[in-house]
């Protein structure tokens, strides 16, 4: 039962976050209601008091830091089913703090764009450095996270044109089939920065799952000499010149390293004040 | 937080959806045509009109259309060049389709020049320009029948032909 209720919340979680989200307020909400019936000097008392009694009669609540790594399974499948793409991402997080997290994903990609006028070949490697912030208060012992963060990413890489079409607005002559290519443009690099939102739900033990959108915006573009940088690994198709969008979903195993001790008397003082 | 959030979410969603459309924009410079000018050869000076001039292609049965008929009737005309060869010929036929066969014209003219792909976007992929051979831009000569050539004189104003805002060939007759 037990297990049945955590998959069904993980589940939950990862797709309707908000719903479990909004059950979140209810708990501190309904303390301060039953309290705000009675007189303030007896509040403070109480709270010290039931505070106290907390700590007493449950056991300490820990949270556990360490490293979590994890691989992108979309862009491991999507290797299966698509034959113009191969990649793959390694993520990584270390909790540094109650909130935060430093994380960064690695990656290498090979994707063969087929457009109307243009077919062309993007190979490269990316990094993505920067942190999450998790927005979640779990529960107990649960260790979800929705996150908003932020990274900066980093890619090398090269194009190869395979195939282009001339555009001609008057084809007098006829249209023409698309002129073969052999053009490689090489030493090619961008960055840009990323917002990002994920959740990452415990599934089971230490394994998690989860899924993170990013908005991308370049900051640096290494363009080459008469082509354009149209898809960028780790950054994606690049929209209007310096825009991208980018996804996510992952698998990932938490390796414990230390743990940490909740302390409860804060939260006794932060209810005080609020009467 | 929440509400940035949603807000991200929402944004993102919408993203998909307000994707640019793949179209190559028509006011975008693509691959140019090239530009004549008429002129009154004996007053070089003076832009002189042709009166239904029909140009046909190498190759070609229709005549090109410019303005939106295929008969000529101006001082200025623009023609697109071959994109996948070196030289294009054309048949510059004046007072096409005349009733009275001796007011019918026919010179012929080739084109000798060089191509530079050059890319544009997504959308509109290459473009190719020309520059018009500087030995022999053009060869020029009298039609099937021998009954001289009404063009007098061709004269390059600019080899280059990246867009179609300037003249390239001056022609006097």
């Amino acid at each position: 039962m037990k297990h049945t209720l955590k998959y069904f919340f993980s589940i939950c979680l990862i797709f309707c976050f908000l719903a479990a989200a909004a059950q979140e307020k209810p708990a501190p909400k309904n303390t301060t209601n039953s309290e705000g019936i009675l007189p303030e000097a007896a509040v403070s008392k109480a709270a010290v008091k039931t505070a106290s009694s907390v700590v007493d009669s449950i056991p300490v609540k820990t949270d556990r830091y360490g490293l979590r790594v994890g691989i992108d399974v979309f862009r491991l499948a999507r290797g299966l089913y698509d034959k113009d793409y191969k990649g793959i991402e390694v993520v990584g997080d270390y909790r540094l703090t109650k909130k935060y997290f430093l994380a960064a994903e690695l990656g290498n990609e090979n994707k063969t764009t087929d457009d109307d006028r243009l077919n062309f070949t993007s190979k490269g490697s990316y990094l993505k450095v920067g942190f999450d912030y998790n927005a979640y208060e779990n529960w107990l012992d649960m260790e979800n996270v929705i996150s908003i963060g932020m990274r900066y990413g980093f890619s090398t890489f090269s194009q190869d044109l395979n195939s282009f079409k001339i555009y001609n607005a008057n084809p007098y002559f006829g249209e023409k089939p698309a002129y073969p290519s052999t053009e490689r443009y090489s030493g090619l690099s961008a960055s840009w920065i990323e917002v990002v939102a994920g959740i990452k739900a415990k599934v089971f033990n230490n394994v998690f799952m989860g899924f993170s959108l990013r908005l991308n915006q370049l900051v640096t573009n290494k363009k080459p000499e008469n082509f354009d940088n149209l898809y960028i690994p780790g950054f994606n198709k690049t929209y209007d010149g310096t825009f991208g969008v980018g996804f996510n979903y992952t698998v990932s195993y938490f390796i414990p390293i230390y743990k940490k001790k909740i302390k409860l008397a804060p939260i006794a003082k932060k209810e005080a004040p609020k009467k | 937080m929440k509400k940035t959030f949603l807000f991200l979410l929402v944004f993102a969603c919408s993203l998909s959806s307000c994707e640019k459309d793949d179209i190559c924009d028509a006011n975008t410079s693509t691959t140019p045509r090239l530009v004549i000018s008429f002129y009154d050869v004996n007053n070089a000076s003076v832009a002189k009109s042709v009166t239904d001039l029909t140009i046909i292609g190498e190759g070609m049965t229709e005549g090109i259309t410019f303005s939106g008929s295929t008969l000529i009737n101006g001082n200025t005309v623009s023609i697109p060049l071959q994109t996948d060869v070196d030289a294009t010929t054309f048949r510059f036929i004046l007072n096409f389709g005349n009733t009275n066969p001796a007011a019918v014209n026919e010179d012929i003219v080739r084109l000798n020049y060089t191509r530079k792909n050059e890319f544009v976007s997504r959308a509109c992929g290459f473009k190719t320009t020309y520059l018009l051979d500087p030995v022999t831009p053009f060869v020029h000569t009298d039609g099937a029948t021998a009954n001289g050539k009404w063009i007098n004189t061709i004269a390059v104003k600019n080899s280059t032909i990246e867009t179609e805002n300037e003249t390239h060939l001056e022609i006097f007759f």
